[in-house]
Parts: C-alpha cells; sequence; structure tokens
C-alpha cells in the first residue's frame, strides 16, 4: 500500500512541486497550509513521512518540529525540513526552545535547503520510506 | 622753524642795549636800528622774524614803521613798546596790525610772554601755509582713496555670489548685481534707476520685503529664510533670503536684499539622499538574493510540474504549474518595479482623483483573496472627501502595500479564534490634508519589529517578502509631502494612518 506523505508548507508554489514529486513517486500527498493545519492532519491521517517548511505563519515550522520530536506519539514518524533558511538558523532556533521548554530534541536527519532539484527530494524520501 | 631773528628800535641806545642784551641771552639772534626809518632799512634789509618797536621816536614814529612793515610783509609781527596810559596810540596800533603791546619800562617777563605769543601766531602761521600749500595734494589724494574705497565696495557688490538688490524709500532699485541679473533675468541697464520693486518681484515676493520695511521698528535685520522665487520669466529658483531695512538718524531710506541660488546645493542634497538610497540597497543584497531565491525555487517547482503535466498529458497539472511560473514571474515584475522605485527618485505627479474611489477598488481587488484567508474588508470612507488634485499612483500603491500587510499580521496571528479584520477610514484631519487609517486585528508588532519597520530589505515574512515594501511606501508619502503614522500593539493589532497633503481639485470647463 502506497505511504502517506505529509506537506507543510504556506507556499502553494512549493505545495504543488511536492505533491507532483510525490505523486510522480507513487506516495499519496497530504498538504498543510501552516503548522497548526499540518499538526491537525498529523493527529488526523497519522502520516509516514512530513515534509517541513519553517517558516510559516501561525505555528511555524520551528515549533511543530519541536512538539514533534517531544511528543511520544508523534516522535517515530520521519521528518524531512524543507526550507529557504539555513540549518545554523534552524538549529539556533531549536536550541532556543529547547532551553525554554526544557528536553532536548535532536538534529533533523534530513535538512533540505530549497532550491532542490525534484530527483533530490524523490531521493530524500525514498531514504527515509524505502 | 625757530622765530630767532628780532629787530629792536629805539631811539634811546640804552634801552635797545638792554633789550638787545636780554635777548641775546635767552638764545635770540637781535639786530637794532635807532629810529623809524633806519629801522625800515634794516628790516628791508635782514627780515626779522619779529620787530619791537619804541612807539615815540623823531622823525619816523613807531606807528609809522609799523604801518610801512605791514605794507611790506603784512605776516611780520610787531610789539609796540608804548608809555603809560597811551591808549588813542594803542587803538591805532591795533587797527594797524600791532601783534602785542609792551608797556615802559619793559619787564623781562612782559617781554618774554609778547614774545611767546608772537612766536605761537608765526607757529600757528606758518603751520597754516603748510596746510594750505598740501591741501590741493590732500583733497587729491582724498578723492582717490575715496575713489578707490567705493570702487572696491563696488566690485564687492558686483562679485558678490549673492544676488543684491536694494532700494531706496521710493522703493526704486538703486543696487542690482551682476548675480541679480543672472537670477532674475532683467539685465541691470533696465533695471537700476528704472525698475520698481514691484516691477522686479512676483507680487508675493514684493510683499514679503515691504511688510518687513513697515514691520516695527528697529528691527533692521532679518534671519535667513528659504522660498521658491518664480522669476518673472517664469522659472522657479530654489533661494535663501535675507533682507535689511535701512534708516538713517530713524528715517526709512531704504532696504537691501541678498539671494542665495541653492539649485546647485539642493541638487546635490538629492543626489547625496540618492546614493544614500543605493548604498542601503547594495549593503542590503543579501536579504534580495534571498528573496531572489524563493522566487527561483518557484519558478522551478512551476516547470517541474509543467514538465509532468506534458508528459502525463494532464490538464490539471499543466494548469497548476503554469500558475506557479506566472505567479512568481509577477513577483519578479513587482520586485523590479518596488527596486526602480525606491532607486529612482520621484517627484509625485499631481491630478485630479478621487481618493474614496481608488480605496473602492482596492477592497473590491483584494476582497476575495482576503476572505479566502478568513480576513473581512471593511470599510467607513468620508463621502465629503471628494475630488482631490494629489497622485492617485502613490495613494493606490500605498494602500495596496499597507493593506496587504494588514491581511498578512491577520494571517499571522496565533490567536486562532479571533474574527479577523481590517478596516479602511478615509477622512480629513485638521490640517486639511487627507487620511487614510488602515486597522487590522492581527498580530500586532513589538517594539522591535516597529524600529525596524522602514529598514531596507527587513521582513517579517521569512522568504515571502522583499523588504522593499514599506520602504517603497515610505518614500512615496516623503515625496508627496505626506506623513505614515504607526500605533501597534503585540496581539492587538496596528493602525497605520497616511496623512497627504493635496490641492483642490480644478473644475475643468470643457467649453
Amino acid at each position: 500500500m502506497s505511504k502517506k506523505v505529509l506537506v507543510v508548507d504556506d507556499d502553494s508554489d512549493v505545495r504543488s512541486f511536492v505533491v507532483t514529486v510525490l505523486e510522480e513517486n507513487q506516495y499519496i500527498p497530504l498538504v498543510a497550509q501552516d503548522g497548526v493545519e499540518g499538526l491537525e492532519m498529523i493527529e488526523k491521517m497519522q502520516p509516514d513521512l512530513v515534509i517541513l517548511d519553517v517558516l510559516m505563519p501561525r505555528g511555524s515550522g520551528i515549533r511543530l518540529y519541536h512538539k514533534m520530536k517531544t511528543d511520544e506519539n508523534l516522535k517515530k514518524i520521519p521528518i524531512i525540513m524543507f526550507t529557504g533558511i539555513a540549518l545554523r538558523s534552524f538549529l539556533k532556533s531549536q536550541k532556543v526552545l529547547d532551553e525554554f521548554k526544557g528536553g532536548e530534541v535532536p538534529k533533523p536527519e534530513i535538512y533540505l535547503e530549497k532550491p532542490v532539484e525534484p530527483e533530490e527530494l524523490a531521493a530524500a524520501i525514498r531514504k527515509k520510506l524505502g | 622753524m625757530p622765530a630767532n631773528k628780532i629787530l629792536i628800535v629805539d631811539d634811546e641806545e640804552i634801552i635797545v642795549k638792554l633789550l638787545s642784551m636780554s635777548l641775546r641771552s635767552d638764545g635770540y639772534e637781535t639786530i637794532t636800528a635807532s629810529s623809524g626809518e633806519q629801522g625800515l632799512e634794516v628790516f628791508k634789509e635782514q627780515t626779522p622774524d619779529i620787530v619791537i618797536t619804541d612807539i615815540k621816536m623823531p622823525g619816523m614814529g613807531g606807528l609809522e614803521l609799523l604801518k610801512s612793515i605791514k605794507k611790506i610783509d603784512s605776516e611780520k609781527e610787531v610789539i609796540i613798546v608804548t608809555g603809560h596810559g597811551d591808549i588813542d596810540s594803542t587803538i591805532t596800533a591795533l587797527q594797524y596790525g600791532a601783534s602785542d603791546f609792551i608797556n615802559k619800562p619793559v619787564r623781562d617777563e612782559a617781554l618774554a610772554i609778547a614774545l611767546q605769543r608772537a612766536k605761537e601766531k608765526i607757529a600757528i602761521r606758518e603751520k597754516l601755509k603748510g596746510y594750505t600749500e598740501n591741501l590741493e595734494i590732500k583733497i587729491a589724494e582724498a578723492t582717490a582713496e575715496i575713489h578707490r574705497k567705493s570702487n572696491f565696495q563696488l566690485l564687492l557688490i558686483k562679485s558678490s555670489t549673492d544676488a543684491i538688490v536694494a532700494f531706496d524709500y521710493d522703493w526704486k532699485v538703486v543696487v542690482y548685481n551682476p548675480e541679480a541679473a543672472r537670477m532674475f533675468g532683467e539685465p541691470a541697464k533696465d533695471v537700476r534707476n528704472k525698475m520698481y520693486i514691484d516691477d522686479l518681484y512676483t507680487p508675493k515676493i514684493a510683499k514679503i520685503f515691504k511688510n518687513q520695511a513697515s514691520a516695527k521698528k528697529g528691527q533692521n535685520t532679518f534671519p535667513w529664510k528659504e522660498n521658491m522665487l518664480n522669476t518673472k520669466d517664469g522659472r522657479k529658483i530654489p533661494v535663501r533670503y535675507t533682507s535689511n531695512v535701512l534708516y538713517e538718524k530713524g528715517e526709512f531710506v531704504g532696504t537691501v536684499n541678498f539671494f542665495q541660488d541653492l539649485t546647485e546645493i539642493k541638487r546635490l542634497e538629492k543626489e547625496l539622499v540618492q546614493s544614500e538610497r543605493l548604498a542601503a540597497v547594495g549593503q542590503t543584497v543579501s536579504g534580495l538574493a534571498h528573496y531572489v531565491k524563493n522566487i527561483l525555487i518557484g519558478l522551478k517547482g512551476g516547470s517541474y510540474v509543467v514538465d509532468v503535466g506534458i508528459a502525463k498529458n494532464d490538464t490539471e497539472k499543466l494548469k497548476t504549474g503554469w500558475e506557479t511560473i506566472k505567479r512568481n514571474i509577477k513577483r519578479i515584475g513587482d520586485l523590479t518595479q518596488d527596486l526602480l522605485t525606491y532607486s529612482k527618485q520621484r517627484e509625485p505627479e499631481f491630478e485630479t482623483c478621487v481618493p474614496n474611489d481608488i480605496v473602492n477598488e482596492l477592497i473590491e481587488l483584494l476582497k476575495d483573496f482576503a476572505a479566502s484567508k478568513g480576513v473581512r474588508l471593511l470599510k467607513e470612507l468620508d463621502t465629503g472627501i471628494g475630488e482631490v488634485l494629489a497622485d492617485p499612483k502613490t495613494i493606490h500603491h500605498s494602500l495596496l502595500n499597507i493593506i496587504n500587510n494588514a491581511i498578512d499580521a491577520c494571517l499571522e496571528d496565533e490567536e486562532i479564534s479571533k474574527r479577523h479584520e481590517v478596516k479602511i477610514k478615509t477622512f480629513r484631519d485638521s490640517n486639511n490634508y487627507i487620511c487614510f487609517e488602515i486597522k487590522d486585528n492581527g498580530c500586532g508588532m513589538d517594539e522591535e519589529t516597529q524600529k525596524q519597520l522602514f529598514d531596507p530589505m527587513f521582513s517579517t515574512k521569512g522568504g515571502k517578502g522583499t523588504g522593499l515594501g514599506l520602504l517603497v511606501t515610505g518614500k512615496l508619502i516623503e515625496e508627496h509631502k505626506g506623513v505614515i503614522e504607526i500605533k501597534t500593539s503585540p496581539g492587538d493589532g496596528s493602525t497605520f494612518t497616511i496623512r497627504l497633503p493635496h490641492e483642490k481639485a480644478i473644475k475643468v470647463d470643457i467649453n
């Protein structure tokens, strides 16, 4: 059975790109346009993988990542960070959240900086889902 | 010159001898004669400076001698030696021009005083003579000096880089230097001593200076001010000017005006602002690169989707991809436009427009987009505004930018339960400026964000903002001589108010 992949990005251009890549690689695409909607979808649809943007209105990717990595039920879902901001900036934001909320979240396993070739993205997804 | 040579005339030999001895011991050179006749002869030969003569002598008396000497040289000093009580002779001697009298017997002190006086008279006369002789030379010198000085002053006025125009009490032009001629465009020969203030200046400028002259007495200098000088030939020159009201013994005698042409300075100022602006853009090229990268992401993604659509003959995919590409082409277009608007100096183009119509158009344009994001657009327009003369492009661009920002602020708001809305209000303020108030109940801004609002390339929208929007808006409003005010509170929303000056719309009569 095809695996479900959720893309959380506020940019509709990015969503349609990722959705197309997912379809081409025989995955079932799910979409959410901000962090709040993303969390709802994750809880409701239980996706096999989340492709997550960082800077978004309403519950940014920074928070959603932190939330997922600290939630017992969600921490197993693999995440691909897919963003325009540098990894260094993202790690810094996570460190701030760690200090603020306590605990320590692991670094993202896959961090892709936009722009990314469709093949590159597909390869990253395959690596996580097989 | 010391008056040293004294002629002593007396028929009594002993007196002559005594006087002579006494005077010689005082350092004088003396010559003597024992009668009037002899005295006259000796006088003619030896030309003494002072003559001391007895009044009563056989033959030619003292008075006769005095008369004769004065006839020969009226400037010689003659001291008459008289007996007591000889008033008549004394008066006659005075009439003949005697310089002094000594009573007999001659006392040394009296003689010394008389001689002193005589010597002083001679000295004064000689001085006077010297003055008279020098007077012509001195007058010539003084005239040359005055000439030189006035030439120098004329040259000063002539070569001044300030335009100098002076009027007499009748407001006739009396001074009009070459810089003034250049500034006002009227040749000096047609102006100086021919034109009056109202012929040279436009009524507005003439009125300023006339008012200054009639203002309270005592104030005769006025601070430098800036104004736009409209010349009679229709040029507009930015000038700095001042004036002096001239009084002589409390009477108004005229006015002098100084003008400095600021055209060059204004041009340099503009250039400076321009180069600063370009530098700001340059410094933040990385911010710009980030935005361009985002557009590139969009374009790449879009073309991939189109490729897939073509390969699968999937019209839906083709449409989606094509929309993405078009949207990003527009983003590049908008960015280019913003950059151009921001980097170029632009003068507002005033035309008749209806501000409320512009607001209505924009609400129509943005309504559906806002609704799709769950934001309501509301309006409260002052119908009394009507037509005005202003730059509709400035109004349109500024409102579009701020309303878009307001919608974004609502989307950024973490308080999802809030019913988000953006309200656009128009009104006139107490300065008769037309005002646009854009009020949202979105996320608001903290102090830090507020400070950076007008910094180039600052964006709260991650990669989705150019960081130019508000900057361009601020610049357009500034060029329109308007102001933009911001009130904001984190969590409660922001209110942006634009105040623009305008002129009354001119009704064009087509007939």
